[in-house]
């Protein structure tokens, strides 16, 4: 069975999304996950699983969660 | 004084006319007083869409430029209590009225009106920012495809930044057998991508294309769509209407009568 196409889609529309809200190629926005995640890294102790950015249309929201270990 | 919105999606073809059309029919159909404003300028198609081809005499244009007074552009639709037509005009462009010439219009008429609808052509030029300038709130139209949705994102920025801040979602034309299937996004998933409120869902119905054909609206019609567009009335009107759930499998009753009308 092949991946139902809705998942495709989802996939395409996210990266989409992110390029044309901050404008660049989805590569962009691949260095500045990374280079947000080394930032925070310098002042605060987190992991890759416990972080996460979300970019909206107007804004870019940085979430770390759980205590880390 | 009148709510002012504009139906608008960036890309054409997704339902913003007839969208405008069953709503404003709708909410007339609900006793408000209801202007619905053609601001596709060049091509005009509203009015075709509402049955009202015959009856244009001025258009919007002529009315900016003092050529007419307003009361002799509007159409008043006699099918429905207080329902009028501001027709757009056929062989102008969009550069014929500025968004301050816009702006100036709905602040003289807002106050005759409860409701004034705004269809919005497609795209993100001159034709757009006229149809936003006065609006208060917007309907943004999409389909459940990776392309119209995303050009509904970028016209839900353009709409925030412009300072727009009630903006909300139409999801046209869904298929639920394709739902169903995993080959069509899903209500949740258009919503969640693209983060913004639900104003309602239109199922897929070919008795849209039947209406539009005749120039008649579904809403308030007994088909799928016509129910659909009578609750997002309902729901601009304040009132507290759940969302239909397109979704739920089908009962035992639902069943039983298909299993009777199958022969």
């Amino acid at each position: 069975m092949s991946v139902p196409s809705v998942f495709v889609a989802k996939e395409r529309l996210k990266n989409l999304l992110i390029s044309d809200r901050m404008q660049c190629t989805p590569d962009a926005a691949d260095r500045l996950e990374k280079d947000l995640y080394l930032t925070v890294s310098k002042y605060m102790e987190i992991t890759p699983e416990h972080f996460d950015i979300k970019i909206s249309r107007s804004d870019i929201h940085i979430r770390y969660t759980g205590e880390n270990k | 004084m009148g709510e002012v919105i504009v139906i608008t999606s960036g890309k054409g073809g997704v339902g913003k006319t007839t969208t405008t059309a069953n709503i404003g029919i709708g909410l007339s159909g609900l006793g408000k007083k209801v202007l619905v404003i053609d601001t596709d300028l060049g091509l005009r198609n509203l009015d075709v869409v509402m049955g009202l081809e015959n009856r244009i005499v001025y258009n919007i244009v002529d009315v900016i430029e003092g050529s007419c007074r307003l009361k002799q552009a509007l159409i008043k639709d006699k099918r429905f209590p207080e329902l009028y037509l501001l027709p757009s005009a056929q062989t102008k462009d969009k550069t014929s009225i500025s968004p301050e010439q816009m702006k100036k219009l709905i602040e003289d008429i807002r106050d005759d009106f409860d409701y004034i609808l705004l269809d919005c052509p497609a795209g993100i030029e001159q034709g757009f920012q006229n149809a936003i300038a006065g609006a208060d709130r917007s309907i943004v139209v999409t389909t459940p495809e990776v392309s119209a949705i995303r050009d509904a994102d970028r016209i839900l920025g353009l709409l925030e930044a412009s300072g727009i801040r009630k903006n909300e979602l139409l999801i046209n034309r869904l298929r639920i057998d394709m739902v169903k299937r995993g080959d069509m996004m899903s209500v949740d998933d258009v919503t969640e991508i693209l983060a913004v409120d639900l104003l309602g869902v239109i199922p897929d119905d070919e008795q849209v294309v039947i209406a539009t054909n005749q120039g008649e609206p579904v809403v308030g019609e007994d088909s799928l769509a016509g129910k659909s567009y009578m609750n997002i009335c309902r729901r601009l009107l304040g009132e507290d209407i759940p969302m239909e759930d397109y979704m739920k499998p089908e009962g035992f009753l639902g069943k039983l009568s298909s299993l009777f009308h199958r022969n």
